[in-house]
């Protein structure tokens, strides 16, 4: 049963798939309100939402967490349904009456299993969340990790500069010379002495050769 | 300058070795109550470090920052927020933003947060970066978080391990020197600085080498050892040098 939420395909862009009992909730009708067009799915194991960037939703009620701990083993089936490369969010109605229970609560689904959780007071607040993580999808995330520079020159020509005895220019030209940290560390202490003189090629070479240990 | 503040074991329960959190020097002064919260209640061996930022390495592979909720709903604090998660993620396997209510004066009577749909879409977006979101109502939760995840990362054999003081001058020069490579966090330097030899036996050493002695992941290894490889083009050398001195 639980395999099934594997097999609905993600829904397009703008879109996202509902549990059918969700239909005519608030939830639904302020996603609709929010220009999301739902789709509702009969069997989904024990995922509640399906987003376009590949994120399964578990939504906990209030009433859930007031009534006992039954939906802790919905929580551990959803983590186990879920293959690792859908996002498993946790969506958590925290409010006046759920409250004293959210410590406990994150300590189990976030530490123990490892799920994302947001809190949200009501079905309103859950719907506007919702409806933004469908309309971010393709947008381009912000917080997305640019590629990181592959061009090292201005971090090694200030990495150069932590050695005692080297300033800007003399870190230019070192590399200048040497071209990498590798080659520096092979020249001796002539080749190092012919480029920025006595005191500073004897400060390179003891730095980097000396024991630390 | 470093120092290191233990505290005794006074907790009655069967807590796991002490667990050991960087602080950085920073979090002094803006967090003083959770740093001895740390030390008091959940007897964390604080120890205080410079930092690039004002965050918590919490392991060798994660590190947490603390966020009030009006911070993430400000608009203006976008380009400063998506900064924080690229350095973070940049030096940790791992990105924690603990968020917490915002402090009320004594007094002031609490106004309920208002979410706007900006920062619902800020949530979004965090969440699908892989920043990981903890909910706090305040230091003191804050505090727990902290110790919990610590000691989680500990159950998992990640936690930092290494010796914390650097002493002499030379070891101090080698800490700024791997501290300045890229993608080299504290801990990684830590590592580097007492399990290699020389500066110049973790230049020659292998990718395993640097990732064994770094006590840090293969992929940051690997780019480590590209870096230690990487030649420099005189042209790109003499516009970075340019733009330095402007």
């Amino acid at each position: 049963m639980e395999s099934r939420a594997l097999c609905i395909a993600a829904p397009p862009l703008g879109h996202l798939i509902a549990l059918e009992r969700w239909s005519g909730s608030a939830v639904v009708e302020n996603l609709q309100g929010a220009g999301v067009k739902v789709v509702f799915e009969k069997e989904m194991g024990v995922v509640d939402f399906l987003l376009p960037n590949r994120s399964c939703v578990l939504y906990v009620s209030e009433c859930d967490i007031i009534a006992g701990n039954a939906y802790k083993r919905k929580l551990v089936r959803f983590r186990n349904a879920n293959s690792s490369s859908v996002q498993e969010v946790v969506v958590v109605e925290r409010s006046r009456l759920s409250e004293q229970y959210f410590p406990s609560l994150q300590r189990f689904v976030v530490l123990e299993l490892g799920l994302t959780l947001l809190p949200v007071s009501d079905q309103r607040e859950a719907a506007q969340l919702l409806s933004q993580m469908v309309h971010s999808t393709g947008r381009g995330n912000p917080f997305r990790r640019r590629s990181v520079s592959r061009l090292y020159e201005p971090q090694l020509l200030l990495l150069l500069q932590q050695i005692p005895g080297v300033g800007g220019v003399k870190a230019s030209s070192l590399l200048h010379s040497f071209s990498s940290l590798q080659e520096l560390c092979g020249a001796g202490l002539p080749q190092l002495e012919a480029l920025v003189g006595h005191a500073a090629a004897q400060q390179i070479h003891t730095f980097l050769h000396a024991d630390l240990v | 300058t470093t120092t290191t503040i233990t505290t005794p074991t006074n907790s009655s329960t069967t807590t796991a070795a002490t667990v050991c959190i960087l602080v950085d020097s920073r979090c002094i002064s803006s967090s003083a109550d959770l740093v001895s919260g740390l030390r008091q209640h959940h007897s964390v061996n604080v120890h205080v470090c410079s930092l690039d930022s004002n965050y918590f390495v919490l392991s060798n592979r994660m590190a947490a920052e603390r966020h009030t909720l009006s911070e993430l709903a400000a608009v203006q604090n976008r380009k400063r927020l998506v900064k924080r998660v690229n350095d973070l993620q940049g030096l940790f396997e791992r990105a924690c933003f603990i968020v917490e209510k915002d402090p009320t004066k004594p007094g002031e009577v609490g106004r309920s947060f208002q979410r706007t749909l900006f920062f619902e879409g800020t949530l979004a977006s965090l969440v699908q970066a892989g920043v990981r979101l903890l909910w706090s109502d305040g230091v003191r939760d804050s505090a727990r978080l902290l110790a919990d995840l610590a000691q989680l990362e500990q159950r998992k054999g990640q936690a930092i391990s290494v010796p914390l003081e650097v002493r002499g001058q030379h070891r101090q020069q080698a800490l700024q020197f791997y501290l300045a490579l890229p993608g080299v966090g504290y801990v990684h330097a830590l590592h580097m600085v007492h399990n290699f030899v020389s500066v110049a036996q973790f230049i020659t050493s292998s990718v395993e080498a640097i990732q064994k002695g770094g006590g840090m992941s293969r992929s940051r290894a690997e780019d480590t050892y590209r870096c230690i490889r990487y030649s420099c083009d005189s042209f790109l050398l003499n516009t970075s040098s340019a733009k330095k001195k402007r």
